[in-house]
């Protein structure tokens, strides 16, 4: 393969991977919870900006050409756990801002006015994230001491992102089959019924808000220091909607769904786009493209409502338990089969 | 002082925007139940389509009045297009949500596609005369903006109170099922709603765009803070309170950008909203908020 086409390969794989950790953060929060945080990006983001300070160095450097905040130089694990952090801490407060027991769409619209809050406050601060140009030049881990061809660390990198998404696999897995995620499933499809059987509720939510934003944050962090720059223009709203429509094409509540649905939605739609003759005036393509997104969405929530590949309908053996006979159990299963 | 005073005058015009907007967006949910996400990219829409016709030479003021019938008849569409079928299948209401911004996304982008992301104003409106009384500096346009405002909310006032469809349309924000049993034809009365919401949000939007100078793709998405912040704050679903927010929203704004950052003063908005957030979600109005059971 031409050193070009591994080049190409590699940001694709490396794409592909923080869009992983993301999708699966996500579906942690709306897939398996039913909380839709349309301020997902911004926990991404902030991800991003706490790797990209924690690398730069102090504000004066290269010249001064770009002023923010804080800034100092530590070494590669620490970025991306601090991202992790910031975007977990960030998103308990998003949390404990909606926390009142709104409606999940009165909840849904409140944190898609802090998405285009956090936007309009990053822009319009110059010196807080150098504004609406944003942060360039943040270094890649280890690249300045591996003496690696750009090819060859790039491989590095997808190394790197493997290992994350099966860390990231591995929690969501954890959680999604634990106590807690029962409790997720359950507030999920029936928050009254749930919080009157004794399941924490809100201590459900909370994880899932938590954990989800940690990998957001991760996330961030990982593109962030392969891709070196990263500016308001990349976070808008509308990227949160991305991750939806992956988790809504792929199948709400199955890692593996959201997975596909990643890669038909945040690589194969952008990718496909790249190879088509460019017409009409400029950036019709990219605006087109969302459109697409956006019908995307409604077609799927009409025709096929759980996804590509849905979430597995879980059954809990109840013959098992004393006092409980195989009839109870048949028509445990009989309903697990009814249901859509 | 005098900066005060000025501030002042430019917290009535945004105020007078707002609370078009608010009021529309709140109504659409009292009686929808839908939260319609997609409300400032039909403001955007209903902009542009002012700005076209104005173009072709259309007095602006015609433009105004087309643009907001056009907006109310696609308001109308969208619901019993995309809304109403969802709705009848049972669909949950964050789905609901999501489609709405789906179909905002999908709008906004449209018309970035065709239109493209650079500035725009109105080419057949003139910007000359000025008008000072009592420390306030006003343009005619955004005295004009105000004056619609007044109209616009006086005639809301009547129609709501004075009318036999304002009665229905508050039984059915007050309890649907009841106004039904009581013979409104509510199905009837939700059409009536989007179509007036619909123009109220293109009315909203031409206005929007007559009252700043240079108008984009972008300019009214930018709305939707002060819009979800009055509407919050006035307690959702309730028109009045939709008025009164816009107002306090409106004022506090632009007074504080007299003594903050001006490009702060959304910040304002967003505080405030935060605030009633975590204070008294309900908002001032807490009746429609407890009877949609938006807060439990």
């Amino acid at each position: 393969m031409s050193s070009a086409a591994q080049f190409y390969l590699t940001n694709i794989l490396v794409f592909f991977g923080v869009d992983l950790i993301a999708v699966w953060g996500l579906n942690l929060q709306f897939g398996v919870t039913g909380i839709v945080n349309f301020a997902f990006i911004v926990l991404q983001s902030a991800g991003a900006y706490t790797a990209a300070l924690l690398t730069l160095g102090p504000s004066s450097g290269n010249g001064g050409f770009q002023h923010y905040f804080g800034g100092t130089r530590l070494p590669f694990p620490l970025p991306l756990i601090a991202a992790g952090f910031v975007g977990a801490i960030l998103s308990a407060l998003l949390a404990i801002l909606t926390r009142r027991r709104l409606r999940g769409d009165y909840a849904a619209m409140v944190l898609l006015v802090v998405s285009l809050m956090a936007t309009t406050i990053v822009q319009n601060q110059s010196g807080f994230l150098n504004g609406s140009a944003g942060l360039s030049l943040v270094p890649a881990p280890f690249q300045s001491i591996m003496n690696l061809t750009l090819v060859g660390y790039a491989w590095f990198y997808v190394g790197l992102t493997a290992v994350l998404c099966l860390i990231a696999l591995a929690v969501v897995r954890a959680i999604s089959n634990s106590p807690l995620g029962r409790a997720m499933r359950a507030s999920r499809d029936n928050e009254e019924s749930a919080a009157a059987i004794g399941l924490d509720v809100s201590r459900a939510r909370m994880t899932a808000y938590v954990v989800g934003g940690a990998l957001a944050g991760v996330s961030g962090a990982l593109l962030v220091q392969y891709i070196g720059t990263w500016a308001p223009g990349a976070w808008l709203y509308p990227e949160t909607f991305v991750y939806f429509a992956a988790v809504i094409v792929g199948g709400r509540g199955n890692v593996l769904g959201v997975a596909i649905g990643s890669l038909l939605v945040n690589i194969a739609i952008v990718e496909v786009t790249r190879y088509l003759p460019q017409f009409g005036p400029a950036g019709f393509i990219d605006a087109m493209q969302w459109v697409v997104i956006g019908l995307l969405i409604m077609a799927f929530l009409w025709l096929r409502p759980r996804g590509i590949v849905p979430e597995r309908a879980r059954q809990y053996d109840l013959a098992r338990r004393p006092g409980a006979g195989r009839a109870a159990s048949r028509e445990s299963a009989d309903r697990e089969a009814e249901a859509p | 002082m005098s900066l005060f005073v000025l501030s002042l005058g430019f917290g009535v015009v945004t105020a007078s925007v707002l609370s078009i907007a608010a009021l529309g967006f709140t109504l659409q949910f009292g009686i929808s139940n839908v939260l319609n996400l997609a409300y400032s990219s039909f403001m955007t829409l209903a902009g542009f389509i002012a700005y076209w016709l104005n173009t072709k030479g259309l007095d602006i003021w015609l433009c105004l009045v087309v643009a907001t019938a056009a907006t109310a008849i696609l308001s109308l569409g969208l619901s019993r297009v995309v809304y109403e079928p969802f709705i009848r299948r049972g669909a949950r209401s964050f789905e609901i949500l999501i489609i709405s911004l789906a179909v905002g996304v999908a709008i906004t982008n449209l018309l970035l596609a065709f239109i493209g992301p650079s500035g725009f104003s109105y080419p057949g409106v003139q910007r000359a005369s000025v008008y000072h009384f009592a420390g306030l500096t006003l343009s005619s346009d955004q005295l004009v903006v105000v004056a619609i405002a007044v109209v616009l909310m006086i005639g809301s006032h009547l129609l709501l109170t004075a009318t036999s469809i304002g009665r229905a349309l508050r039984a059915t924000a007050e309890n649907s099922e009841l106004a039904r049993a009581c013979g409104i034809a509510t199905p009837r009365i939700t059409r009536i709603v989007w179509l007036l919401s619909g123009a109220l949000c293109g009315a909203a939007g031409v206005v929007l765009f007559l009252s700043i100078s240079s108008f984009s793709v972008q300019s009214g998405q930018d709305f939707l803070i002060p819009i979800v912040a009055a509407a919050v704050l006035g307690g959702i679903g309730q028109p009045y309170g939709a008025m009164l927010g816009a107002l306090i929203i409106g004022l506090a704004s632009e007074v504080s950008a007299a003594f903050i950052n001006p490009s702060d003063k959304e910040v304002v908005a967003f505080a405030l909203l935060v605030l009633v957030l975590l204070a008294r979600p309900q908002g001032l109005f807490a009746e429609a908020a407890r009877q949609r059971e938006v807060i439990t």
